[in-house]
């Protein structure tokens, strides 16, 4: 599984803004242009990415394998045709051409996150999202991250319980409410307990948040975006 | 270092509920998407993920079920890997996997879904409103994922429409049933009234 990682590279030390930027830019141009040549463009600055991130491109293959080999389906799916040559090369080939698309966006997208920690991403969140609504957000991210361990050792265990009663001799849909019944239940608690802890603590609009400062480094990668992104146009 | 010494603002009570309900359910989506219930036969596994919209639009209205499908979403672009088969990452949610369509369409199927049982951004008591405003809500909410998952799936993996369609087709049915199951769930009394 593919996780931050503390460390001193260049892609460390980027405005975690500049490297959002970059992976949205990527996108709106690998699908604005599904060409040979800008494929290759793109799968060349992603590997560059992850070089720069220390990664290894095998590493992040196996981290998305799930992904890569769903993909490998399409093609394959594409061609199929309900009749005689029961398989069209073309449409294959355009399919392929169209999934070979998702390795840089994939690769861009590990490299960054190996080296942006949440705390940035919220940051920059919190940053992007003007007022209220971006304080909120910023908050939320936090305590989903601090949360989703709990509410999922809360789901699991309700899982194994209904397991322990022989509940797998039940139909599916039964074993299912009951899981989502008791996993509900757990989190609503578990909202109300955090509703008070957050009001004791005199929860505000207001705190003070840990600086982000754009710096010399940070200008190349937000013009890299940026033409990324209006590439389309061009 | 400087400080800061200006008067705190305090964010309103029924507002830190909202807040909270919305993180918890984000949570909750996130750990419903790692856990399925396997079926007999070649079928596909039960997945559990479209419960975190279902009762993010039920509970929380358009506004705050909107939120917490979009913490969800922040959380996993983030890099904390709360998305199906523990995927994490902005590419996951752009083109990975060609199912990015279905994660966007949680959080517009949860505004649309909260929208038609809430009818405004606060959330209303649920006891008023009725079954079938319910249903109707969530139908239109699984409309909806499904108009953004599907032509989203056909661009990323160059499939046609069509065939794009009937790859997806199989797991609609499913999804009426947990749809049942959630209106069930969130009417036949099974929770303590909040």
């Amino acid at each position: 599984m593919l996780t931050y990682r503390p460390g001193a590279t260049v892609l460390h030390r980027l405005d975690p803004r500049g490297k959002l930027l970059v992976q949205f830019g990527l996108a709106i141009a690998v699908v604005a242009h599904p060409t040979v040549p800008w494929l290759a463009g793109t799968t060349l600055l992603g590997l560059v990415a992850l070089a720069a991130a220390r990664l290894s491109p095998l590493t992040v293959v196996r981290a998305y394998w799930v992904v890569f080999a769903v993909l490998a389906v399409a093609p394959l799916l594409a061609g199929v045709a309900l009749g005689p040559p029961w398989f069209r090369v073309d449409p294959a080939l355009r399919s392929l051409r169209l999934v070979a698309r998702v390795v840089p966006v994939l690769f861009a997208s590990a490299a960054s996150l190996r080296t942006t920690s949440v705390r940035e991403t919220r940051a920059a969140v919190q940053r992007l999202v003007p007022g209220k609504a971006g304080q909120l957000l910023g908050v939320g991210m936090a305590l989903v991250v601090r949360l989703f361990p709990l509410v999922l050792a809360d789901v699991r265990e309700v899982r194994d319980a209904i397991r322990a009663r022989g509940g797998q001799r039940r139909p599916a849909w039964e074993r299912a409410r009951l899981l989502v019944v008791r996993s509900l239940e757990r989190t609503l608690g578990r909202s109300d307990r955090l509703g008070v802890a957050l009001r004791a603590r005199c929860f505000a609009w207001n705190p003070t948040l840990p600086p982000l400062t754009l710096e010399r480094r940070d200008y190349p990668v937000l013009v890299l975006g940026v033409a990324l992104a209006l590439s389309p146009l061009v | 270092m400087s400080q800061q010494y200006s008067s705190v603002e305090l964010i309103g009570d029924e507002t830190v509920r909202h807040f909270t309900m919305a993180v918890l359910l984000a949570a909750l989506t996130a750990a419903l998407s790692q856990i399925s219930i396997p079926l007999p036969g070649t079928l596909p596994p039960f997945s559990l993920q479209p419960f975190g919209m279902f009762f993010a639009g039920l509970l929380l209205g358009p506004l705050w079920g909107g939120l917490a499908l979009a913490l969800y979403l922040l959380v996993g672009i983030a890099g904390v890997p709360v998305f199906s088969n523990g995927n994490a990452g902005l590419g996951y949610v752009l083109v990975g996997q060609g199912t990015g369509g279905f994660l966007v369409g949680f959080l517009v199927g949860t505004v649309v879904a909260g929208a038609v049982v809430h009818r405004g951004t606060t959330p209303r008591d649920r006891r008023t409103v009725s079954v079938p405003v319910q249903v109707t809500g969530l139908v239109a909410a699984l409309v909806v994922v499904y108009a953004i998952g599907v032509p989203w799936l056909s661009a990323v993996t160059g499939l046609p429409l069509t065939r794009a369609a009937a790859v997806m087709a199989p797991f609609v049915p499913f999804d009426l049933l947990k749809l049942g199951i959630a209106v069930a769930i969130v009417e036949g009394g099974y929770l303590a009234v909040r």
